[in-house]
Order: structure tokens, then C-alpha cells, then sequence
């Protein structure tokens, strides 16, 4: 556990250190080496704790109200610690090339690392803390700094515009933590979490009422609809080594967040629980709509991340419903599944994340209807990014499969219960994980398939060109991740084993060996799987053998004066798709044309409203906003009114200390 | 032996299955038509070419073809087979199935993207968009079939399925329509789609696979002619005892999947290609079918809903 605070404070204080070094260089090297060392640190105790499954603890007195405060490291905070601490060096490697860009430039290199530094070291802590009000403190840290971090090109407007929103909605998703961690201390008398698990193990309203403060508040954090809208909006702005770990990492602490509340109510209550699975399906399918009708890369990995947290959200509802109904089969392979898919998300994500900063960096532009092609300039980034976006699609032998898997196997075992009610929220879930599954299909092909594949839209800038080895050493690193966990499951399955028995201690053993078995022969099917396209691959070398193969321009029907123009668009590419969801995806169409004898020039403009945002979270700030303004008469800009306010100020002190007296 | 014919023949099966619907096509519209195998000299013919590649097209274009057939084999290897029964069989085995096939139309999908044609690209918006309405409603069916008999892998769900009664028939005929619509749909033919077509506004998977020669493209068209097999199999396996080891299985399941080549043929002679935006019309009806099914099995096996 020493170990393991070294290293939170190594962050910290490699932060720290930026600030005294001049040269921006420096900078990224330090916190390199740093983040390097955290990892000795930090590591064998988290693999100590997921490989024979220990608890290590740690108590700390604080001044009041904190008190006495437990630190605890036990297998599911271990997961998230696993994820936090290696993203964090996968993107201080990917910052020493990214942020080349930014040398002696206007922007702070300083502040940069300081606040990376707090990210991390406040999310590592987030994990272990076991007290409410140290709690909320890291987790209000853990929200700053990250706040900080996306402004960090703080003289663009719309970049400041996003910061500003983010953290808004970060401060009304804490205020719904503050009011369930002070109700619960309240109850219990201590702000321990331990002793919290009366209240909330007890099947009354209380309990509900507090489930769902918690939940909305993680789950702003987490980013389920309707809490998503800050997502899209800070995920763009951030420089891309922040951005992936706010998407990959970070958002997983709500996640994280929303599993402790689980592990101390015990069994959930039926109803709660086929709320979040609902909410949570909602999620995914707000999530990959939304992405569908994007043209910024950025903004389209963000919706992704909403999606993906609506599949692992499934599988905590499905988590929750095996318990509910004591299936334990339907419990394991669900928090199985969500757990692995928090694990998956960060793999693949950050990696998407990585490619899509090595596009922006060479092209300026993050709009793909203004790319293409760029599979010829950097072929490596180019396989690299289409390896994530397979492993996205959840497709065989890359690792997004083996959690949907795991979700979409738990839901099958629903169908076995005798519950009417079961049966029919699993087929929606099950039918709707298979709409979910396609349609991140269609967005990635698209994503891939207009950005990297065909040929350039519009002139670039200059040619583009691959990565550094530092960008493009991370993406590299989590490939593998990809085939190992896609391929040979069981290795992480393995290591879950303690966590999962966190949530469920009865007769886990004989579940999980099936569980075990059943990964054990997908991967057989997946060597057999690689042999078949090794055989037909050979097939294909043998029949095409000193064959005459020609180099010719794409078939173009006779049509002679062809432009890499008249190729499709993203937005084309799309538009059959979204007709036929129009309702859910409204597009805003401009025209602007002149009529005149002759064809004049024209424009035209389309974008694409959010609907969730549009029917959940624009009536209520409309709301709020119309409630506010009642009271803007108290700020009127005359001088005599505040002064009014200071006399009227008195006046009632003047009154309550006479009448105390 | 008996298997080692099986294996041969399936090899063979999806030359017979298209030279099947083109004789129909052909017999119905007063032609004589061409040799039952055509489809199989075509497949020879392709293999000994050479090819030609476009110059926009990168590694992805390679490898598609590669993907794409490979996919469809080893999602042959999920499905039960009269006697042979799957060859790969674990719990939820299904999923497996399902995926193996959208990481095939995965690969089409970006090769296709890969030519930087506006057909191809036009050609793969419409794949996309059509299989967002197929994929949801198979999983329906398969999930249908689970709750019936409360199993998770085909091999066991076909088993049960083959000893009960009542109104699984039903339910079977149900999803055999869906499956049909789903076969339509995913093998590209009438009213979805015209594989005669290559161009056209109306095309679909045909426009696809416009670049693709010589090797490739024999291995694109006998993918294509293998996943109408896989899918009629499915269909046929709802119908046939799979586990009895005996000659009249085969011969039912056979009988099956010529009928429905058959029955492909009739529908292309008899209907017209639909406008494409009344496609998504006719896929839904998919959906509805299963969710039918799914309806009347809650309703007898759970005693009402």
C-alpha cells in the first residue's frame, strides 16, 4: 500500500517538478520518467491484489469533519487503478510527441503536467478512498484539474465555452454525491463507507432514493443520458493525450463509482435494476446515433464513449438482475461483461483517440469530409486505427467481442427464467446490444472508411505524414492489448476472478469454471477461425501466382472526368441510415442560393441536433433559467440598491446579536 | 463416408443454388437457360484470370475478399448439419455466428469505401443501412429460439426443437418467412436488391464488389452463393431432426434448401425490385414476424403475458 501512495504522489510531485524546469522539452521527458517510475511502484501491488485477490488497507486521522479516514485497495478498485495508472503513461509517452507541437509556444507546458499530474494522482485516490468527505475532496480535485486541463488552449472561445461547461455539469453531478454522501452520514453517523451498507442494503424507499442520487451523480461523471451533453462538447477541445484519458479513463471512474454503491447495497432491488439496464440501453443507442450524424472525429469518439458506456452500463443492470432474481450465472457474466467492457473501452478508445490526434496534427482539421486517403501517407496509423475500430464494432478476435459476449451470453441465460418480465427486458436488451453492435458498425466503417480510405477530398496543407515512434508507440502497445484479450480471453478473465467474487462469494467457483471453459473454447474456435483465413489465404496466393495484375484507375463507368470531389461523403455515406431514424436525429438543412438567369454560387449547411439533449436537458436549463431570472432584479447595476443591501445586512446582524443577547 | 459426401457436395451446393434460381428465372420467363453449374464455370474461369486494381485502392482492398470468404466458412462451422451436427459448439455460439458475418460485411463495407467510387461508396451506405434493420430482428429470432427451449447454442437448440410439438409449428413457420426476408436481404436478391443490375442506382451489394477481379472476385461471388446456403441451412435446420444419424435428414434438409432456391427464383420472376425507399418496409417486416413469435411463445410456454 506504501507502494501504491509512492507512486500517487510521484504524479503529483512530477507535476510539481514541471513548473521549475524551463525548457518544454524537459517538461515531457520528466514526466516520462515519472509516470515510468509510478508504474514499478504502483503495479505489482494492484497485480498482488487481482491475482490472489488481497485487500490491502491503509487509516489516516484527519482533522475533523474528515476524521478517521480508511484507504482501501481490494480488487475492483484495483481494476480501475490498473486502467488510470497505465493510461497514464500511455499518454505521457503520446504527450512527449504531441505536445512538441506546443514548445515555446503561448500555451503553459507547465500548467499542462501540473494538472495531468493531479488528474492522475486524484483519480488514483478516488479508487481507494473509503470516506465520504475525502471522497468528495479527490473527486472534486479529480473534476478540476481535469477542467483545467481541457482549457488548456484557453484564448480559443469555444474552447473556453466547453471548459466552462464541463464543469458545470461536473459541479451538478458532484451536488447529487454531496447530497446522498451527506444524507447517508446523517443516517449513519460516520462518513465511513463502510458503515453505510445498513441503509443502503435495507429495501426501503430510502435506499431507492439514494441509489438514484448516486447514480445520477456517477453517472454524470459516467455520461448517461440525459448527463452526457458534457461529453461531446470537452472531449474536443482537450489536446488529444487528454482527451484519451478523459474518455478512456476518467468517465470509467463513474463507472467505478456506481459499482462501489452496488457492492455496499448487496442485493439491488428489482426495480432499480431494470432501471439502469433501461437507462443504460437508452444510453447506447442516444450514444451511437448521435455518433453516426458526426463529421468531427473527436466529437464522433466522444458519442462512441457514450455508447460504450450504455453497453457496460447494460451489463451492470444485467449484474443487478441476476442478483435481484438470485441467478448467479446472469450475475457474473454481467458485471463480467461490464467490467471487462470498462477495461476493453479504455483499450480501444485511447487508441482511436491516439490515431485521431496523429490526423489532426497533420492535417488541421478534424472534420472527415475533408479527408481521405490518408491510409497512403500513414499506413501504419491508418491498420493501427483500423484495429481499434473493429475491436469497437465488438467483431470476432478482437477484444470488444469478448465482453459484449459475455453480456449478450447473460442475457441469453434470461430466457431460461420462468419471469415474463425477465424474458421480455432481455430480448430488448438482447435485440437492442445487436442494433447497438451494427450501428457502431456503420459509424465506424464510416469513420474509417471517409477519413483514411479512397483518396484525398481536399488538397492537404502539406503532405501528411506518419506519426513520431513516440505517438505511435501507444497505439502499438494497446494492439497487442487488442489480440490478447481478444484472442486468449481467459488471461483476463483470470485476474477479474477476485472482483467478480467481490459481488457474489456463493458458489462462484463452479460458475466461473463454466464461465472459464466457455472463453477456453472460444478461443479454440478463434485459432480455428485464423487458420481458415490462413487457408484461404493461401488459396488465393497459389491461384493468383505469376498472374498478370494491372494498376488501373477506379472503374468509373466511361465517365472520363472524374474528381476525387464526386467521391462520397461521410454525410452521404450516412444519410440513408438516418432518414430512416430522422425522428431521433433531427438535421437542421441552410440553403442559400441566389436565383438568378445563370447558376450563381450556393451553400449549404446541415448539422444535427442531439435529441436526447434537446428533450431532457434543454426544458429543465430553460427551466432554470426562467426561474432565475425572477430574481435578476437584485442585480440591477445601481449603486444605491447594494448599498441598500449593506444597510439591510446590519440592520439584521444588529437585530440577531441584540436578541441572542 | 456419409459425411465426407456431405462436405463435398456443400462445397458444391452454392453453384447448384444460384444455377437453381437461375433456371427458374429463366424456365418461367420462357428461356431454356444456362447449364445448371454455369455459376461453377464462372468460378474457373475467374480463378485462372489475372486482375486488374485500381490505383486509389490500398491493403484493405487485398485482404477483403480473403475476410469475407473465410468468415462465411467458419460461420459454417456454427451451424448443426444433418448428421455432421456443428462442428465448433459452445454456449451462445449464436453471437459467434452473427458476428462472423458482420465482420465479413465489415471488410466488404471498406473495401468497397477503399476505391473511392461514388457507386461502391453509394452501395455500401445502403448495406449498412439495410443490416441495421436485418441484425436486430435475427437476434429476435435467435432469442425466440432460446426462450423456446431455454438453451443457448444451436447445436442444443435445434435438438429440442426438432422433438416438440404443438404450436412450434407456428412458430417455426414465422420465422421461416423472417428468414427468408433475411435471406432476400443478406444475399442481396428481389425485392432488395437485383444481382443483375451491376449498374444501376438500384443496386446494392452488386455495386459493391464492382472493382474486385479475376480471384477475388471468384471468391467474393462463391461468399455470396455460400452465405445464401448458410442461411437457408438455418432455415432448414428448423425443420429437420439433426441429431438422428440416417439418410432422410439429409434428404429432408436438401429438399429444403432446393426448394427455397426455387422459391427465390419464382419471387424474382414474379416480383419487381422495390423502390429503395420502400425497402426498409419489407425488412421490417422481419422484425415484426419474429417479434409475433416471440409474442405466442411467452404466451404458451409462460401462460400468457
Amino acid at each position: 500500500m506504501n507502494y501504491f501512495f509512492s507512486g500517487v504522489l510521484l504524479f503529483f510531485l512530477a507535476g510539481v517538478v514541471t513548473i521549475f524546469v524551463r525548457k518544454d522539452e524537459w517538461k515531457s521527458i520528466i514526466f516520462l520518467i515519472a509516470a515510468s517510475g509510478a508504474q514499478i511502484l504502483i503495479l505489482p501491488t494492484l497485480f498482488s491484489s487481482l491475482i490472489f485477490g488481497n485487500s490491502f488497507s491503509a487509516a489516516a486521522i484527519f482533522s475533523e469533519p474528515i476524521g478517521a479516514a480508511t484507504l482501501r485497495l481490494d480488487p475492483l478498485a484495483s481494476v480501475f487503478a490498473l486502467i488510470i495508472s497505465a493510461g497514464a503513461l500511455l499518454a505521457a509517452i503520446y504527450s512527449l510527441g504531441y505536445m512538441k507541437h506546443y514548445y515555446g509556444g503561448k500555451y503553459s507546458l507547465s500548467a499542462f503536467y501540473f494538472f495531468f499530474g493531479l488528474l492522475i494522482s486524484s483519480m488514483l485516490l478516488v479508487v481507494v478512498v473509503q470516506n465520504s468527505i475525502l471522497f468528495l475532496i479527490v473527486w472534486e480535485l479529480m473534476s478540476v484539474s481535469s477542467f483545467f486541463l481541457v482549457v488548456f488552449e484557453n484564448d480559443k472561445e469555444d474552447v473556453r465555452k466547453a471548459g466552462l461547461y464541463y464543469l458545470i455539469a461536473m459541479q451538478i453531478g458532484a451536488s447529487f454525491l454531496i447530497a446522498a454522501f451527506s444524507w447517508l452520514g446523517n443516517l449513519s453517523g460516520s462518513y465511513d463507507f463502510a458503515s453505510f451498507k445498513n441503509i443502503l442494503s435495507a429495501q426501503n424507499y430510502t435506499a431507492i432514493i439514494l441509489f438514484s442520487l448516486f447514480f445520477i451523480g456517477f453517472g454524470t461523471k459516467a455520461g448517461f443520458v440525459p448527463f452526457h451533453t458534457w461529453l461531446p462538447r470537452a472531449h474536443p477541445a482537450a489536446p488529444t493525450g487528454v482527451s484519451a484519458i478523459m474518455s478512456g479513463v476518467m468517465i470509467k471512474t463513474g463507472i467505478y463509482g456506481i459499482l462501489r454503491i452496488i457492492l455496499l447495497s448487496g442485493v439491488p432491488e428489482v426495480h432499480l435494476a431494470y432501471a439502469v439496464f433501461i437507462i443504460s440501453f437508452v444510453t447506447g443507442i442516444v450514444g451511437i446515433l448521435n455518433a453516426i450524424s458526426q463529421k468531427d472525429i473527436k466529437k464522433f469518439l466522444a458519442y462512441s464513449s457514450i455508447e460504450n458506456i450504455g453497453i457496460i452500463g447494460m451489463g451492470i443492470g444485467l449484474g443487478m438482475l441476476g442478483a435481484a432474481y438470485n441467478i448467479p450465472l446472469i450475475e457474473i457474466l454481467g458485471y463480467l461483461g461490464a467490467i471487462l467492457h470498462s477495461v476493453n473501452h479504455f483499450i480501444f478508445k485511447s487508441m482511436l483517440f491516439y490515431g485521431a490526434g496523429i490526423v489532426y496534427q497533420n492535417t488541421n482539421t478534424r472534420n472527415i469530409e475533408k479527408l481521405g486517403g490518408l491510409i497512403k501517407f500513414m499506413p501504419v496509423t491508418s491498420i493501427l486505427f483500423l484495429t481499434g475500430a473493429i475491436a469497437i464494432s465488438g467483431l470476432p478476435m478482437f477484444n470488444g467481442f469478448i465482453s459484449e459476449f459475455a453480456i449478450y451470453l447473460g442475457m441469453a441465460k434470461g430466457f431460461a427464467s420462468a419471469n415474463v418480465s425477465l424474458n421480455i427486458f432481455m430480448l430488448i436488451g438482447f435485440s437492442g446490444l445487436a442494433l447497438i453492435g451494427i450501428m457502431a458498425m456503420v459509424g465506424f466503417t464510416k469513420l474509417f472508411g471517409i477519413a483514411f480510405l479512397g483518396s484525398p477530398r481536399e488538397p492537404f496543407d502539406k503532405t501528411p505524414h506518419e506519426g513520431s515512434t513516440a505517438l505511435i508507440l501507444p497505439m502499438i502497445v494497446l494492439s497487442v492489448f487488442i489480440f490478447v484479450v481478444g484472442i486468449f480471453p481467459i488471461t483476463i478473465i483470470q485476474i477479474l476472478n477476485p472482483v467478480l467474487r467481490q459481488f457474489n462469494n456463493i458458489n462462484i467457483e463452479q460458475q466461473f469454471s463454466s464461465v472459464f471453459s466457455l472463453y477456453t473454447s472460444l478461443t479454440g474456435a478463434f485459432i480455428l477461425f485464423a487458420l481458415i483465413i490462413f487457408i484461404v489465404f493461401l488459396i488465393r496466393v497459389y491461384f493468383l501466382r505469376n498472374k498478370k495484375v494491372e494498376q488501373f484507375k477506379t472503374w468509373d463507368c466511361g465517365y472520363q472526368a472524374v474528381s476525387s470531389r464526386l467521391q462520397y461523403t461521410g454525410s452521404s455515406y450516412s444519410l440513408p441510415f438516418l432518414e430512416l431514424v430522422a425522428e431521433f436525429v433531427p438535421q437542421k438543412t441552410v440553403v442559400e442560393t441566389q436565383y438568378e438567369i445563370f447558376p450563381a454560387e450556393a451553400h449549404l449547411k446541415t448539422s444535427q441536433h442531439d435529441f436526447a439533449e434537446r428533450l431532457f436537458v434543454q426544458p429543465v436549463l430553460k427551466f432554470i433559467r426562467r426561474f432565475l431570472t425572477m430574481f435578476a432584479w437584485i442585480q440591477s447595476g445601481r449603486m444605491q440598491q447594494y448599498i441598500l443591501y449593506g444597510l439591510i445586512f446590519l440592520v439584521i446582524i444588529l437585530i440577531w446579536i441584540f436578541g441572542a443577547m | 463416408m456419409l459425411t465426407a459426401i456431405q462436405i463435398l457436395f456443400l462445397i458444391f451446393v452454392p453453384f447448384l443454388f444460384l444455377g437453381i434460381i437461375n433456371r427458374v428465372k429463366a424456365v418461367w420467363a420462357g428461356r431454356k437457360g444456362s447449364p445448371l453449374l454455369q455459376p461453377f464455370y464462372d468460378f474457373k474461369k475467374l480463378l485462372r484470370k489475372g486482375k486488374v486494381i485500381s490505383k486509389t485502392t490500398s491493403i484493405i482492398f487485398k485482404i477483403a475478399p480473403t475476410v469475407n470468404l473465410s468468415s462465411i466458412i467458419f460461420a459454417f462451422l456454427i451451424l448443426p448439419l444433418p448428421s455432421i451436427g456443428s462442428v465448433i459448439s459452445f454456449q451462445g455460439d449464436f453471437i459467434l455466428f452473427a458476428y462472423a458475418l458482420g465482420l465479413a460485411k465489415f471488410f466488404t463495407v471498406i473495401a468497397a469505401l477503399d476505391t473511392g467510387s461514388s457507386f461502391e461508396g453509394m452501395g455500401a451506405s445502403r448495406e449498412v443501412t439495410f443490416s441495421t434493420i436485418v441484425e436486430p430482428a435475427f437476434f429476435i429470432v435467435i432469442g425466440t429460439l432460446a426462450l423456446l427451449t431455454g438453451q443457448t447454442s444451436f447445436a442444443t437448440i435445434i435438438n429440442l426443437l426438432s422433438a416438440s410439438a404443438g404450436y412450434t409449428i407456428l412458430v417455426k413457420i414465422l420465422f421461416a418467412v423472417s428468414l427468408i426476408i433475411m435471406i432476400l436481404t443478406e444475399g442481396s436478391r428481389v425485392p432488395v436488391d437485383d444481382p443483375n443490375t451491376h449498374l444501376e442506382l438500384t443496386m446494392i451489394h452488386e455495386v459493391m464488389v464492382l472493382d474486385f477481379s479475376g480471384p477475388d472476385l471468384a471468391f467474393i461471388l462463391y461468399g455470396s452463393g455460400l452465405k445464401l446456403v448458410l442461411l437457408t441451412s438455418l432455415l432448414a435446420d428448423l425443420f429437420i431432426p439433426v441429431n438422428v444419424v440416417s439418410v432422410y435428414p439429409l434428404i429432408i434438409f436438401m429438399g429444403i434448401i432446393f426448394l427455397t432456391s426455387a422459391l427465390i427464383g419464382m419471387i424474382e420472376s414474379l416480383i419487381a425490385r422495390a423502390r429503395m425507399s420502400h425497402v426498409p418496409q419489407f425488412i421490417f417486416l422481419m422484425t415484426a414476424l419474429s417479434l409475433i413469435a416471440f409474442a405466442v411463445v411467452i404466451f404458451f410456454l409462460r401462460g400468457g403475458l
